[in-house]
């Protein structure tokens, strides 16, 4: 018997905005959001501002999250996963629990959106990179994202003001080596909007930003590059740091200048890496309990992702969000809103039997 | 502190930083630099940088950087090897390293970095010249050992320079040792905006012995113009 509900999995951005337009159209949907709170990683990493408008994390996300809540059709299940999944487009039998409890319920739903996102690259996953554990002052955008948040941009080791900072672009992206080859795409805005609001906040700072290749596509460029050189001096340095060894009590950074042709040698106070995305524990294990196929890096494969970027491996199974690969939330919301209406228009189609 | 080893360590961090801050405070500079994204469009379009080891790319990067070691190893090392051409004013950020170069050398020459009596060293008998006559190259310095390139004809013309001249029909150019007659009004004039314009402490900053001929020949000329020098 074919379902009038929408199953929305994850309750970050991409879900939040699906949920609610399946809501705004007039249809069932049920949003199921492991962790306890909604909101996603903007939430749960302490985001400061969005890039690229610099607007506060916690306000907009509450926006989203209070939108979907106050949707009639909108069911919302925290603290619960998807843990079975059986039958086809129209007619999915969804077993529910609550998280790390065996017993749960069984949802029939016409289709299924999955929005479970990314995860931060952990830059001591494999290789000790750069002593992110190893040095206290070697954070990574989260780390940064969160001090920001609190309006204390510090030194961790001293809880001072740091003189100088830099950060350290494509951490755990591009590198063949790590086995993540793609472009984490959001990294060079978001490191380019903590540079600003570093020299907003800490304005006697020097801001170095070293990177293979700025990746500020459309008005990022306007909005965050250029203002960042012209406005805030951010120091952008093309190359990349090899090494970060102590020396006293300060870091000292080793790389090549390639714009001036030469190495360097240079102590930081702090240095950010830049870390990338990749998928999202939830991301991997949902995709093998709905059995859509995932692409070599674990991200949900889309077959057709130019001409139809929603679609998964399944019929009736759509993707939004990181959950499909790196994103911005530009991106991300364009695509929920494209997979909410994917997911709706089966099951009017269903309903009317038309297909 | 920059990124790399400072060339020059014996020059003391507050005079290099004293510099810079002289060439930031001019009215042009914030119309110089906007940023840089390091395209090299500008050395891709600049005629030195065929030549000689320079870059206004690195120009424009330093200053966008304010590392003021870099900055003071160019103001010595670098500027002087720009032709002023402004070809990489065609900068898609509209940077213009040529006119941020206009800057450093103004700075250079007004506090008289050697390097800047060092570029200026061979220019001396040029500066005589316009700014003891007014006028640029003169008819005499065309002189047929100096100028092999110009041809057979120089040796011919330079014989009998004087009666050449005298056969071109403007009067004002039957002249052998200035460019044309520039006449006493349109001197005088000259003379006070070089004094009144600073262009003479320029000039005593980078060689004084020039500063000291050129002021013989102008106080004669202003004083009879009744001007107190």
């Amino acid at each position: 018997m074919a379902s009038d509900t929408t199953l929305i999995i994850g309750g970050g951005p991409a879900g939040l905005e699906a949920a609610r337009l399946i809501g705004d159209l007039g249809q069932k949907a049920i949003l199921v959001e492991k962790r306890d709170a909604l909101g996603g990683i903007p939430i749960a990493e302490h985001y400061a501002a969005l890039t690229h408008n610099f607007r506060d994390a916690e306000e907009a996300m509450n926006e989203l999250i209070d939108a979907a809540k106050a949707n009639p059709s909108v069911s919302i299940r925290t603290g619960s996963e998807v843990v079975e999944c059986s039958g086809a487009a129209g007619d999915f039998t969804v077993k529910l629990a609550k998280s790390g409890n065996g017993v749960g319920e069984s949802i029939q739903v016409g289709s299924i959106i999955v929005a479970t996102g990314f995860q931060h690259f952990d830059p001591g996953r494999e290789t000790q990179m750069y002593g992110y554990y190893e040095y206290d002052d070697v954070i990574t955008l989260a780390d940064a994202e969160k001090m920001l948040k609190e309006n204390k941009f510090v030194t961790p080791s001293k809880g001072t003001p740091p003189q100088r900072v830099c950060f350290i672009q494509c951490v755990g992206s591009r590198d063949r080596q790590i086995g993540n080859e793609y472009c984490s795409k959001v990294c060079c805005g978001i490191s380019s909007k903590q540079a600003i609001e570093i020299r907003q906040q800490v304005p006697g700072a020097k801001v170095f930003i070293f990177y293979i290749d700025m990746r500020m596509y459309g008005y990022w460029e306007n909005e965050i590059y250029w203002p960042a050189q012209e406005k805030y001096h951010v120091q952008y340095v093309k190359g990349i740091i090899t090494e970060i060894i102590r020396k006293g009590d300060h870091l000292l950074i080793r790389g090549e200048d390639t714009t001036m042709g030469r190495p360097m040698e240079v102590p930081m106070d702090v240095v950010v890496l830049a870390v990338g995305m990749e998928p999202s524990k939830g991301t991997k294990e949902v995709a093998k309990i709905l059995g859509v196929k995932q692409n070599k890096y674990n991200f949900i494969e889309v077959p057709h992702d130019a001409l139809d970027p929603t679609a998964t491996s399944v019929p009736g199974i759509f993707v939004a969000g990181a959950a499909a690969g790196p994103k911005d939330l530009d991106d991300t919301m364009a695509m929920a809103g494209a997979a909410a209406m994917k997911a709706a228009a089966l099951i009017a189609k269903r309903m009317r039997g038309t297909a | 502190m920059g990124l790399f080893k400072d060339k020059y360590p014996d020059v003391a961090y507050e005079e290099k930083e004293r510099l810079w801050e002289a060439v930031k405070a001019d009215s042009r500079f914030p119309a110089y630099l906007y940023g840089c994204y390091e395209c090299g469009i500008c050395v891709a379009a600049c005629p030195s940088a065929r030549f000689y080891d320079f870059s206004p790319r690195k120009i424009a990067q330093a200053a966008a950087r304010e590392d003021i070691e870099l900055l003071y190893e160019q103001m010595n090392d670098d500027v002087w090897n720009c032709s002023q051409c402004f070809s990489c004013n065609r900068c898609p950020r509209q940077n213009s390293p040529g006119g941020l170069i206009t800057i450093i050398r103004e700075v250079s020459v007004k506090n008289g970095l050697r390097s800047a009596k060092q570029a200026l060293e061979g220019y001396g008998r040029v500066i005589y010249k316009i700014m003891g006559t007014g006028t640029q190259v003169s008819p005499d310095m065309l002189q047929p050992d100096a100028f092999p390139d110009w041809g057979p004809q120089v040796r011919e013309v330079s014989a009998e320079l004087d009666l050449w001249r005298r056969a071109l029909p403007p009067e004002t150019l039957h002249t052998t040792s200035t460019g044309w007659q520039v006449d006493d009004k349109t001197i005088i004039e000259l003379y006070l905006i070089w004094h009144n314009t600073g262009v003479m402490d320029m000039i005593a900053e980078v060689d004084e012995g020039l500063h000291m001929i050129l002021n013989d020949v102008m106080e004669e000329k202003l004083e009879e113009a009744g001007y107190e020098v």
